[in-house]
């Protein structure tokens, strides 16, 4: 197996039966699993804040910074590489709200909305979406791991062992 | 958006100065808590990508404890203190005089003083920069957090992303002894008061 680590800020799409995606550490960011089993594809996004501010200024839009537009651009390319949209199948894992479960009760809460902007990004673009609230939201890190070959995800919580979502 | 030019030669030579007596009277706070002489190591100063932070400290998905204050006042910024996970149950066993090995678990107590111990750091280096500036700086109560590297420091990385895709990292590594106690202290201050603070003379 070839752990393949999708940092801040990124994605990745693969087909390769060999290789696990995967994003460490999630807190507020939001990992956002795509899956195609039909055509072996998958793909892996790991954004940071919900949607790209309103000035203009930053980056390309499809920045994978964010949220929503991370979301449109790894669906325009698993469907650029051969996957259909009403076969997908959807996962997102963490934005959780680290600061608000350490006893520090001013915190804006990054997470909850990163949460949130995803559930509308998905909603709008059709994508069926089921989240288990064990996997978004809480006071606590998690690893989400993407097995390409056998479509499979997990996630890891600190001290607990990996387990299958 | 803020300018990388902000940076130049001269200020960051003063960011040096300033962190480097920050980061040792840091250090007088940690010997005073724990009972043992702390020297700072390898204290830097560096401006850096805001999404390359999580890999500046070792391993992202490792067990760490991450205390965290927020500063607000003349100058604005947040503080982290990262300490491996079994570091911080030997530092909780120094700062509470148990003997080595007598924590096992981190529970509120541990949490609490472990939490102290940043406050005294953060505290003691926030008091530096405002004797050299003359400002009033208002530290918050710690939080404590304890998880993964990358989860603690996304607090960092969000906060700071919606400003800027800079940071300026004060970067300092503790030891007692011969022994490396491993555990990072930053500073971030926030970029715009910067701005403030790099047209301010520093009081002899």
């Amino acid at each position: 197996m070839k752990e393949t680590n999708v940092g801040l800020g990124e994605q990745a799409v693969s087909r390769e039966p060999e290789e696990v995606l995967v994003a460490y550490g999630l807190g507020s960011c939001l990992g956002v699993v795509m899956i195609d089993p039909a055509s072996r594809l998958s793909g892996l996004l790991h954004a940071l804040l919900p949607r790209t501010p309103e000035t203009g200024e930053r980056g390309a839009p499809n920045s994978s910074k964010y949220v929503e537009s991370g979301i449109e651009h790894l669906l325009a390319s698993l469907v650029r590489e051969g996957a259909k949209p009403d076969r997908l199948i959807v996962r997102i894992v963490g934005g959780a709200n680290m600061l608000m479960g350490a006893g520090m009760s001013q915190s804006f809460d990054i997470g909850t909305r990163n949460v949130e902007a995803a559930k509308t990004t998905l909603s709008r673009l059709n994508l069926p979406i089921s989240v288990a609230v064990a996997e978004v939201g809480g006071h606590s890190g998690r690893t989400v791991r993407v097995y390409v070959a056998e479509s499979r995800v997990t996630v890891r919580v600190i001290g607990e062992k990996e387990r299958e979502i | 958006m803020y300018e990388v030019t902000l940076f130049d030669h001269d200020f960051l030579e003063m960011m040096k100065s300033i962190a480097g007596e920050g980061v040792l009277n840091a250090a007088d706070g940690f010997s005073g808590m724990i009972g043992r002489q702390i020297r700072v190591s390898s204290p830097a100063v560096k401006l850096v990508p805001v999404l390359t932070i999580p890999q500046v400290v070792g391993k992202p998905d490792e067990d760490a404890v991450g205390v965290y204050l927020r500063f607000h006042g003349n100058l604005a910024g947040q503080i982290m203190l990262i300490i491996p996970h079994g570091k911080a149950m030997e530092l909780a066993d120094l700062i509470m005089g148990n003997a080595p090995g007598t924590t096992r678990q981190l529970g509120s107590l541990e949490r609490s003083a472990l939490g102290e111990l940043g406050n005294l750091c953060g505290s003691f280096f926030l008091n530096t920069v405002a004797k050299l500036f003359d400002l009033g700086i208002h530290p918050s109560p710690p939080a404590v957090m304890v998880d993964m590297v990358a989860a603690i420091l996304d607090i960092v990385v969000a906060t700071m992303e919606g400003i800027s895709e800079q940071a300026l990292l004060f970067q300092a590594n503790f030891v007692d002894g011969d022994r490396r106690v491993d555990t990072d202290f930053w500073v971030i201050p926030d970029l715009n008061s910067l701005q403030a603070l790099a047209g301010k003379n520093l009081k002899s």
